[in-house]
């Protein structure tokens, strides 16, 4: 049983614990003035994440845990302050005292620890990675993140679906497509209404293009970090030419405010010579890149993630099948008639990762050719339905989850997993065994979201 | 490798805007002394995220794909805030990020300037103040110069840069 999320929800008796499993959910109702409740970490390592930031969020203290740190609430953080309380109110909070963050590390002789971040030396997202090394080994790393932990899930409390639109789609911006999508799922399950054929293969088509972005972007600089420049000269390229497609399909080069209600009418045309030239630059960088020896020196055996281990951290996306996990959304009847195959590799490591994503790329033009169509579609939906609602999409680093919970049309609670939630925590397991130089390699062949990860 | 240059041959340039190009060598002569003086005949840039979505970052990232090659005009993204003369911020400064931001700005050598990049910067982006943010940037850092987009294409910031530095003429 994979475990999906674990998160809570303030309710009139008390405070309710969702545990949401691949195959069900299970709810437990705590007590509002002293909640309690068990660990599941000791079966399910990538709960831990999950349940301090349900400690952080709600006070909700977790028996049984060997991990009591606080996770979203950093060393300035006023304690006891629970911010996801219907309670709390507050739109400023003023720095408390320094406490500082006790990081996992491991002791002896020799042994030194070093410490790279909040901000990084390129141009990235800021975040925190604490390593134990014996010369150039390394022995143990953390990662600490939610430096951009801006408030999401309190922000769009209160608000419509429409109102909230906006933020959401901003949550992650390699992603924002995904999260859309995730969004008019939701909102067209509040409302009952029944997404029409083309609209929803216009969305797919606009989600694979995400990816084909994405993945053009890692592709690039996956060797670039091992010191292969050109690579990234020419993917980098590939994935300006995604951007500007997008922009022309959507008026936006990130598609922010593309998925709506109606889908225009396409010139396809135009589209279609399009994809076949990107499908021919991608045999060629394939072919191109697979034969550079030395480039593979550094790629194969980097990074591994066992297949057991990605089973056990209920790993997701491209991490997991480059693990021989096979854990992808898109496996159901529309995508696979839409030419949809499942791209897994067995070694899990650096070169499986980009095995993966170069064989995505393909599927992924292939895919939205079939997606590709003239007509225009539009839905009105309906009145949303209070209650509670959930989608999954599979975005360009994997497996989304939100779930929404509505009460006289506004939102109630807001929880969305990104992908990078469950994958992040499993980063440490790929270290071990590798050079502190290979750690930038590792990260980049995983490319996690922070934004998403820290909403 | 002889594919390669086969590819090569065949893809030539594919740099656009080259009057970027001589918009910055008529800058650069115009305020000879100042762009010498101040920024040693290149700019040196900083790159802080304060807490965005990573689409202004995506897109200072693409400044350096071939369309654009932002470093043929001498414009440079730097490792460490010591190197910079520049800070370019995005995002809308988390409560998380506030101190990291500030400690970064301060191991800027002066003279220094602080450039805020994309809406998120000045709270024009859809999010809502809440507790978790402490911008905008404005009420906390000496703001040279805005460029504003959601995200701003990367035409758009360079643009922007052009445009800080063509900012010292006036003066």
């Amino acid at each position: 049983m994979r475990l999906i999320a674990r998160y809570a929800v303030e309710r009139q008796e008390g405070l309710e614990v969702v545990t949401r499993y691949d195959e069900k959910s299970e709810s437990v109702m705590l007590d509002r003035q002293n909640p309690c409740v068990d660990t599941i970490a000791t079966f399910h390592p990538s709960a831990i994440w999950f349940e301090r930031k349900m400690h952080d969020d709600f006070g909700i203290k977790i028996e049984g845990a060997f991990d009591n740190r606080p996770l979203v609430h950093h060393e300035r953080f006023p304690k006891g302050v629970h911010p996801m309380r219907k309670e709390f109110t507050q739109t400023a909070l003023d720095f408390a005292d320094f406490t500082s963050y006790k990081f996992e590390a491991v002791g002896g002789d020799g042994v030194f620890e070093v410490a790279v971040g909040p901000i990084h030396a390129g141009i990235i997202e800021p975040g925190h990675f604490h390593f134990s090394q014996a010369g150039e080994d390394m022995l143990h790393q953390e990662v600490r993140h939610f430096y951009k932990y801006r408030g999401i899930e309190k922000m769009v409390e209160g608000m419509t679906l429409d109102e909230a639109k906006p933020v959401i789609e901003r949550i992650s911006g390699n992603e924002s497509v995904a999260y859309q999508i995730a969004w008019q799922q939701i909102a067209a399950q509040a409302a009952g209404a029944e997404m029409p054929l083309p609209l929803r293969r216009y969305h797919a088509f606009l989600l694979e293009l995400e990816r084909f972005i994405h993945h053009w972007t890692d592709l690039g600089f996956i060797p670039n970090d091992a010191g292969f420049g050109a690579a990234l000269a020419y993917a980098s390229r590939i994935a300006e030419e995604g951007r500007r497609m997008m922009a022309a399909l959507t008026g936006h080069r990130f598609g922010f405010g593309a998925v709506k209600w109606e889908k225009p009418r396409i010139e396809t045309q135009g589209v279609a010579a399009w994809l076949e030239r990107m499908a021919n630059e991608a045999v060629w960088f394939k072919e191109w890149i697979m034969d550079i020896p030395s480039l593979w020196d550094r790629f194969d055996t980097t990074g591994r993630l066992r297949h057991e281990k990605a089973v056990k951290y209920d790993c997701v996306g491209v991490v997991a099948r480059a693990c021989g996990v096979p854990v992808d959304v898109r496996l159901n009847p529309f995508y696979i008639e839409h030419g949809f195959k499942m791209q897994t590799q067995a070694y899990g490591d650096v070169g499986a990762r980009f095995k993966v994503r170069l064989a995505e790329v393909e599927n992924s033009i292939a895919m939205m050719r079939n997606f590709l169509e003239e007509e225009a579609a539009a839905l009105t939906p309906g009145e949303a339905e209070d209650g509670r609602y959930e989608a999954f999409v599979e975005s360009s680093l994997g497996e989304l989850y939100m779930t929404v919970e509505l009460k006289g049309g506004k939102i109630e609670r807001f929880f969305a997993r990104d992908p990078g939630f469950v994958n992040w925590q499993a980063l440490h397991l790929m270290m071990p065994g590798n050079i502190i130089a290979d750690f930038p390699l590792i990260n980049k062949s995983c490319d996690l979201s922070y934004a998403g990860n820290d909403l | 490798m002889l594919r390669f240059w086969q590819k090569r041959a065949l893809t030539g340039v594919v740099t656009e805007h080259r009057e970027f190009e001589d918009e910055i060598a008529q800058i650069r002569s115009v305020l000879k002394d100042e762009v010498k003086k101040r920024f040693a005949g290149s700019l040196a840039i900083r790159m802080v995220d304060s807490g965005s979505c990573n689409a202004c970052e995506a897109e200072c990232n693409a400044l350096s794909n071939p369309f654009y090659d932002l470093e043929r005009l001498g414009i440079r993204f730097v490792a460490s805030p010591r190197h910079a003369d520049v800070m370019l911020l995005s995002g809308v400064m988390t409560f998380n990020m506030f101190h990291h931001v500030m400690d970064a700005w301060e191991q800027i050598p002066e003279p220094k300037w602080c450039i805020t990049l994309g809406d998120c910067s000045v709270m024009q982006a859809p999010f809502t103040k809440s507790f978790a943010i402490k911008g905008p940037v404005g009420e906390h850092l000496p703001v040279a110069w805005h460029i504003p987009g959601c995200p701003p294409s990367p035409e758009v910031i360079m643009r922007g840069l052009l445009d800080f530095l063509r900012s010292f003429e006036q003066k």
